[in-house]
């Protein structure tokens, strides 16, 4: 195939090829000198560029939850706090086996298929990489053997955080609120829920009480770890020297007290209700206690679908907080109001009426418990008569005067937490007046004469919170201060203020005096005589009145008190009260939801809780111990009841 | 025992003489290249000499064996297979083309009783050069040019280019064809066809995308605006690039390239090597490496010019397009000069068959050295 070649083609073909190789040693040249140039331009020029682009693929910040503020009681007690909680996350990649994972967990920690099944669900809705919570509180074994297993469970991590812990969980589970996880209404595009620290999967958002109100005050800064990652996001090495530390959340310092916080669970036992106290020399809260409570703990945690059901079914509502977000008829506790109302009047206290039982009026027959005789305002008062009320109410000619009154000494209006904070869902009750028919009724815009009896002893359209009758109460026993209430004494040691300003109360001292006097003689002869109300702390003594409100309208006939019959067809029972009766320092309000008569059962609650604040307070003590014989003041104290220790346990409270 | 061109030469055929003929300072140049790579090897894969640095050593340490084999192999012999080798070449890449398994997509490997994962595409890389070389020792300088003739290198060429575009696999394809093409310059093609053919490709880029597979197409114009997909398609050439551009001057250091060992850089091993060694010793090393790439080039250059069979001078001067074009390829990919195609940089990337052409090639070369002053006769005295 070959053509015939000649000598001195051999040699021009030699000669081409020599020409043809330089050209190509050039060509070649150039190009490495080419990619000489570009090496130096991307390593010696723009080195700095690539090197820090080369060290935002080499490390990671990651955020770290900060420690939460601790909740504290007025004496340092610390009501809510953060424990250390071994977790477990599982995170997926491309080539993750989700099942054949959870499975392998299966064999080294507790996990029930229910369970399993709904993880595999949630792990697989994740986005790639982000770590979904298996479980929580692990135990010291469970967390190692977790560790030890490390290499072959790739996807997992068991790490350390805190976790919210409520030392009282019952106790303050309505006051207090509760964290829990952050749900996806809980992100926000801006502000401060918009923080990518809401993400992880260990931190918690406060979602009721001062936990939801303070939530940014106790949330604290998130702090960032730095890490070395690699191209799958999996935590090569960290570097403590580039860590950021989170700045913990403020510690919130409350005005309430556990023990008697404590003592107002314990005296509820299965009732349903609500206790407030308030210092009536400085608007401070003491107790706020809702019952029946619930354990805040299981919410930190997320309750199951049964656990939150079984909560939410039960008719006495135990995760309704009584003291602010609902409303009961006061009852008879609201006839201080009218009494103060008439005096400021002009209408004297000697005034006199005559109670048979029953009274006709307007047409109708009104009824009392008993037949009271001739009573004057204090025992009116004193015997809690209905009738001297329907026709002190109707000598006032209206509701507008009552309604004055009792919105100056609190009722009707909201209430603040601390400055700025108003109480999640409150609901502000109501004070009837000639105004509000006009415009909450409009198909009868008129007030009817008819109505101003029921208001005269508390009922009709009447409604308050606990919250609202015990700043009603305080402001009664302080007489001189429209008393508002303060709960949050420092947050970070800073001091808070109450929740308005104090302006002085426009009635006449010696009105005042009154009251006092009449409540006391409540406890002593009235309503609440024969014990039920009686300290047993020597010369400290209380003053209160009784309340029984009627829930609803009775099947049973016009006058009688239902005390008896389905739980939820009861009155309402109150009692508002005062102590020392002559120096009054704490002032509260005690509502047994359907519990009947106050008197039978709110007032021995009050008179329980009363005692430990009393016996708290060093001065109030020392007037019980000094004025007794030597071998007394030991007995004295202790008949009591189970309250005789000023400190009742701490520890019995989680139940 | 110098043998030099007064030497006789029967006792050029001495084995004892033709050792003595080998190019040391060349052997020197490419084992330190294939050196350097065992060493990157060994640091990407986290300071451990499995399961590549081994491998690569191993490799070098028996194809360094063969080659010197090989430069012993009579011109002749060499002569003689070409065609042979040419055709088996062939016949394997059609073979791989309908049987051969895919890796990513592209038809690639065969398996052949004990030998597994094999690329034909790279033995034809030497079949090619052989078969050209034969092809034009035969030729006139004045047909070289521009004849009839031609029609045959470029079958030689088209055909081997077109399986392995099929596969697909654009940048053993690519390296086939500029491999032929400078094979037939050297030769003396007429520099104006070069100039033609080089306006006919600017002109038909625009319909590129009708030849090119989607992921190819992807890749190309992932090239032209690298910026632009940093997480798809140009996050190659991207990583590469920060690889490249944080070593800076000197390098993070031995063991110390976080885009190599923290597997931010793809194909750390194979096709991206040259990234991690420019991450962990810089500049310097960079260019220190170009330049043995250099010096074993223009030795290989210089052994096929002082050659005195036109067959001898073809073969070694298109081995050493070969390598060239594959350094300057893989060069410009890393460097994001130019799209990503599967070429590694030679001896410095891990690749048992890419290590065996190259070794192979070199060993025609040094037997080009060795018998420089052998003459072919064409037909009369053939081997086969």
């Amino acid at each position: 195939m070959s053509p015939k070649i000649y000598f001195n083609e051999v040699n021009e073909r030699q000669g081409v090829f020599h020409r043809r190789a330089f050209l190509m040693g050039g060509v070649v040249g150039a190009g490495l000198v080419t990619l000489g140039g570009r090496l130096a331009f991307l390593q010696l020029v723009d080195a700095d560029k690539y090197r820090t682009l080369s060290l935002d693929n080499e490390f990671q910040s990651r955020l770290e939850p900060p420690p939460r503020g601790l909740i504290l009681d007025r004496n340092g007690v610390i009501l809510a706090s953060n424990r250390p909680d071994f977790r477990l996350y599982v995170s997926r990649d491309e080539n993750t086996n989700v099942e054949e994972l959870l499975e392998k967990l299966q064999r080294l920690v507790p996990l029930d298929d229910a369970h399993r099944a709904r993880l595999l669900q949630d792990v697989n809705d994740a986005p790639r990489r982000a770590p979904v919570t298996v479980m929580e509180d692990l135990t010291w074994e469970e967390f190692s053997r977790i560790n030890v297993r490390a290499p072959e469970l790739v996807g997992v991590t068991a790490d350390m955080g805190d976790i919210r812990v409520y030392p009282y969980a019952a106790a303050f589970a309505h006051v207090i609120g509760y964290v829990a996880k952050v749900s996806r209404e809980d992100v926000t595009k801006d502000g401060p829920n918009s923080d990518p620290i809401l993400l992880n999967p260990g931190f918690r958002i406060g979602k009721a009480g001062l936990e939801k109100s303070y939530d940014l005050v106790m949330r604290g800064k998130p702090g960032a770890k730095k890490v070395e990652v690699d191209v799958k996001g999996r935590v090569v090495r960290e570097d403590p020297g580039g860590d950021i530390p989170p700045v913990p959340g403020e510690t919130l310092k409350l005005t309430l007290d556990a023990d008697i916080q404590n003592r107002a669970l314990e005296v509820f036992g299965a009732d349903s209700g609500a206790a407030v106290m308030m210092d009536c020399r400085t608007g401070n809260i003491l107790c706020m206690f809702s019952a029946p409570s619930f354990d805040a703990n299981r919410f930190v945690k997320g309750l199951t679908g049964p656990e939150y059901r079984a909560l939410a079914d039960y008719d006495h509502k135990p995760l309704l907080n009584k003291t602010v977000n609902a409303t009961y008829p006061p009852g008879s506790t609201f006839k201080t109001m009218v009494a103060l109302t008439a005096l400021e009047m002009g209408i004297p206290a000697s005034t006199t009426f005559t109670c048979n039982k029953v009274w006709f009026w307007g047409g109708r027959a009104w009824h009392c418990d008993q037949a009271h005789g001739t009573l004057d305002m204090k025992g009116g008062i004193a015997q809690s008569c209905d009738i001297y009320f329907y026709q002190l109410a109707l000598k006032i000619g209206g509701p507008d005067p009552i309604a004055r009154t009792a919105t100056t000494m609190g009722l009707g209006k909201l209430y603040d937490i601390g400055p700025g904070k108003p109480w999640p869902a409150q609901r502000p009750g109501l004070i009837p007046t000639v105004e509000w028919v006009r415009r909450a009724r409009p198909s009868d815009p008129v007030w009817h004469p008819g109505e101003t009896p029921s208001v005269g002893i508390g009922q009709g359209a009447v409604n308050v919170n606990p919250l609202q009758l015990c700043i009603m109460c305080a402001r009664i026993a302080n007489g001189r201060k429209a008393l508002y209430p303060r709960l949050v004494d420092t947050i970070g040691g800073v001091p808070q203020a109450a929740a308005g300003p104090a302006p002085d109360l426009p009635f006449n001292p010696a009105h005042i005096e009154f009251l006092h006097e009449a409540m006391r003689a409540v406890v002593a002869s009235g309503t609440a005589a024969g014990g039920a109300a009686d300290l047993k702390l020597g010369p400290i003594t209380m003053a209160g009145k009784t309340g029984t409100a009627q829930s609803h309208s009775y099947h049973g006939g016009i006058g009688a008190h239902g005390a008896r019959g389905a739980w939820d067809e009861r009155d309402h029972a109150w009692f508002i009260a005062f102590a020392p009766a002559d120096d009054p320092r704490y002032a509260m309000s005690v509502l047994t939801e359907h519990g009947g008569f106050g008197a039978d059962a709110s007032a021995p609650k009050a008179r329980e809780i009363m005692r430990v604040a009393l016996l708290k307070d060093p001065e109030v003590r020392a007037r019980i111990v000094q004025p007794l014989p030597p071998p007394e003041p030991v007995s004295a104290p202790s008949t009591g009841g189970a309250a005789a220790t000023p400190a009742p346990p701490r520890s019995g409270s989680a139940t | 025992m110098t043998a030099g061109a007064y030497t006789q030469g029967r006792e050029r055929q001495r084995l004892s003489v033709r050792l003595t003929q080998i190019d040391w300072t060349f052997c020197l140049a490419i084992t330190m290249i294939a050196l350097a790579g065992a060493a990157m090897l060994y640091s990407v894969a986290g300071g451990k000499w499995e399961p590549w640095a081994a491998k690569h050593l191993g490799g070098y340490a028996f194809w360094f064996v063969v080659m010197l084999a090989l430069a012993m192999v009579d011109l002749q012999v060499w002569f003689a297979v070409a065609y042979p080798v040419y055709v088996i070449s062939l016949a394997l890449l059609a073979y791989a083309a309908v049987k051969g398994h895919a890796t990513m997509g592209a038809q690639r490997w065969i398996s052949i009783g004990p030998i597994h994962d094999f690329q034909p595409s790279e033995l034809m890389k030497i079949g090619l050069v052989l078969a050209l070389a034969r092809f034009y020792h035969g030729l006139s300088a004045r047909n070289a040019k521009l004849s009839f003739w031609l029609i045959v290198p470029a079958i030689l060429i088209g055909l081997p280019a077109a399986l392995v575009m099929k596969e697909p696999d654009l940048g053993t394809a690519l390296l086939i064809c500029a491999t032929g093409g400078a094979i037939m310059v050297l030769a003396g093609l007429d520099l104006r066809i070069v100039a033609g053919i080089g306006a006919l490709g600017v002109a038909a880029a625009p319909f590129l995308h009708l030849v090119l597979k989607p992921y190819q197409w992807t890749r190309l114009a992932s090239f032209m605006n690298p910026g632009a997909e940093r997480s798809g398609a140009g996050y190659h050439t991207w990583q590469s690039q920060i690889a490249l551009g944080s070593g800076g001057l000197i390098g993070k250091g031995f063991g110390l390239g976080t885009q190599s060992q923290l597997n931010f850089l793809p194909e750390k091993q194979t096709d991206f090597m040259f990234a991690s060694l420019a991450e962990e010793f810089g500049f310097v090393g960079c260019v220190a490496i170009l330049l043995l790439y250099a010096a074993v080039i223009f030795m290989a250059l210089r052994i096929a010019s002082v050659a005195h069979s036109h067959f001898a001078r073809l073969g070694a001067a298109g081995v050493t397009a070969t390598l060239a074009f594959c350094v300057l390829m893989n060069g410009a990919m890393v460097m994001g000069l130019a799209p990503v195609v599967g070429v590694p940089m030679p001896l410095l990337s891990l690749g048992g068959t890419v290590m065996m052409s190259m070794m192979i090639g070199f060993g025609l070369v040094m037997a080009a050295r060795v018998q420089r002053y052998a003459e072919i006769s064409s037909g009369k005295g053939a081997v086969l």
